[in-house]
């Protein structure tokens, strides 16, 4: 069974992956600081239950602390759980369909986080995915909400509409040009905000961003969907534009070629060389320098991090070990 | 805890990340995650970080004395200076309870703004008049699509018209 980041996606030579998120909380439970862990695998129990009636066998269920510790990490490498889910594994509950597109974080922040993973720019497609998915559930389960304030969340930053959706971004042009901070406070005045990805928030590894939306209260989902929209297509414009203009030097193509030599040719490499390496490389993508199809390269953004290599390989391996077989898979995609 | 970038100031901004397939804690302070760029993130939603009270709450470090922290929420239990000191809710009904005390940071976060958008199964039943609130998504729907085709005389009628339509549901 592939997973969701194996397929093909819109505008993927710059936008590597789509998400949005909704969280929920079941009326007549406390919010998740205030439960404890019988409470919270009870949540998990009635969506189990409401899912396996509606719709038999699409869901996995897996307590968190049922997990080892490398599979943990992978699944916050492939962005389906956040450090937080993972840093305290008892009281919470993954579920998930198997190609992992659409998930429920259950007892995370909020009882639900409902989210959507597709690859490429596919805003709307995402958002369906998750609504689809809230309204089935909110049919039996009660959720908390009110006429003002909209949907009631753990956090008073997130009531609303309760919906986070980001798109991460890859701008290898557009940072290399230095015209990051610039992009980051111009989104901040439309309501959204723009943030590394991987790594540092100001210096992000492969310039991997993320950019999401701030306002969840006052903005329909439609509305805030349709804004980071046009913000992400106006995005991918400039680095298009920017990518172009850098193919013009001869500086720049010889960095080019030597990162594509890299990713040819390396016997033993970490994961931040290589996306360094393969974040140069798309700027090559759009001029035909590189063949791989965009969709086989941000694979690799997911299956070459650390755990989710120890995962595919069945171990804990050595940091050296590692490098080599990342290495060497890397190689049978460029070759 | 002091910054694990300045080492000077108290730690307010825990941020959780993976680095290198390893679960790590940055703890930084109010100032240098801002200058890192961390400041603008929420807490959830993928970006994990636990805000303590001067960045959540900050009307409430100075005027917390004054105010009446001990009254609690009869259905959790949760008193208002838990709420302060963590930054979170102990249930929904901690929202009507502490409503009048939330204002200032809620309209802080959220502009004045209210709920527009989906609403529950439950909900469209108890919803004194979803027709209005229907129009008013409809019109800003179309708003955005003026805008983006930069259609502007279009657009200013269509912000005229929801903001009479918003003001006059207020006044209802
Ligand atoms: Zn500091
Ligand atoms: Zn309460």
């Amino acid at each position: 069974m592939s997973k969701w980041y194996q397929l093909q996606g819109a505008e993927n030579d710059v936008v590597i992956s789509t998400k949005v998120s909704i969280a929920r909380n079941v009326k007549g439970y406390n919010f998740t600081v205030k439960l404890n862990s019988e409470e919270k695998y009870e949540i998990a129990d009635k969506i189990d239950e409401i899912l396996d009636k509606k719709l038999p066998g699409k869901f996995v269920s897996t307590p968190m602390n049922e997990v080892g510790r490398d599979l943990q990490i992978s699944l916050a490498e492939c962005n389906l759980v956040s450090p937080e889910f993972i840093s305290f594994a008892e009281g919470r509950t993954l579920v998930t369909t198997e190609d992992e597109s659409l998930s429920i974080m259950v007892c995370e922040e909020d009882h639900l986080k409902i989210q959507s993973l597709l690859p490429g720019l596919e805003l709307e497609k995402a958002y369906e995915l998750s609504n689809t998915l809230d309204t089935l559930l909110d049919e039996d389960l009660e959720f908390a909400f009110d006429k003002k304030l909209g949907y009631l969340t753990q956090c008073p930053t997130n009531i609303g509409t309760a919906m986070r959706a980001s798109v991460t971004l890859q701008l290898p042009a557009l940072s290399m040009r230095g015209q990051i901070p610039r992009l980051a406070s111009m989104v901040s005045k439309l309501g959204l905000v723009l943030t590394g990805a991987y790594g540092e928030a100001d210096n992000p590894v492969g310039s991997l961003f993320q950019l999401s939306n701030q306002v969840t209260l006052g903005i329909s989902e439609e509305a805030a969907i349709e804004n980071l929209k046009s913000i992400s297509l106006s995005i991918v414009d400039q680095e298009r534009i920017t990518r172009n203009e850098l193919m013009n030097s001869l500086k720049f193509q010889d960095i080019l070629w030597r990162s594509i030599g890299t990713l040819k040719n390396a016997r033993v490499i970490s994961f931040g060389e290589f996306m360094e390496a393969l974040a140069i490389a798309k700027v090559g993508i759009s001029n035909g320098e590189i063949k791989v199809p965009c969709e086989r390269m941000n694979e690799l953004i997911f299956t070459m991090q650390p755990a989710t290599l120890n995962v595919r390989f069945g171990q804990s391996l050595d940091r050296q070990v590692r490098d080599v077989k990342r290495a060497e898979a890397i190689r049978k995609i460029f070759e | 805890m002091l910054c694990q970038n300045c080492g000077n100031a108290e730690a307010t901004t825990h941020i959780k990340r993976i680095i290198n397939g390893e679960a790590t804690e940055v703890h930084l302070c109010y100032n240098c995650a801002e200058h890192l760029g961390y400041a603008n993130m929420f807490s959830g939603f993928g970006f994990n970080i636990s805000n303590m009270l001067q960045n959540f709450f900050p009307e409430f470090t100075r005027a917390l004395p004054s105010l009446d922290t001990s009254e609690r929420c009869p259905t959790c239990g949760t008193s208002f200076e838990e709420v302060v000191r963590t930054g979170m809710m102990g249930c929904a009904d901690c929202y009507s309870v502490f409503y009048e005390k939330l204002k200032p940071s809620l309209s802080r976060i959220h502009g004045r703004a209210t709920h527009v958008g989906k609403s529950g199964a439950y909900q469209i039943e108890s919803s004194a008049s979803p027709k209005l609130e229907d129009t008013v998504i409809r019109l800003k729907t179309e708003l955005d699509e003026a805008v983006k085709v930069q259609n502007f005389e279009l657009a200013a009628k269509l912000r005229d018209e929801i903001k009479a339509l918003e003001g006059g549901a207020q006044n209802v």
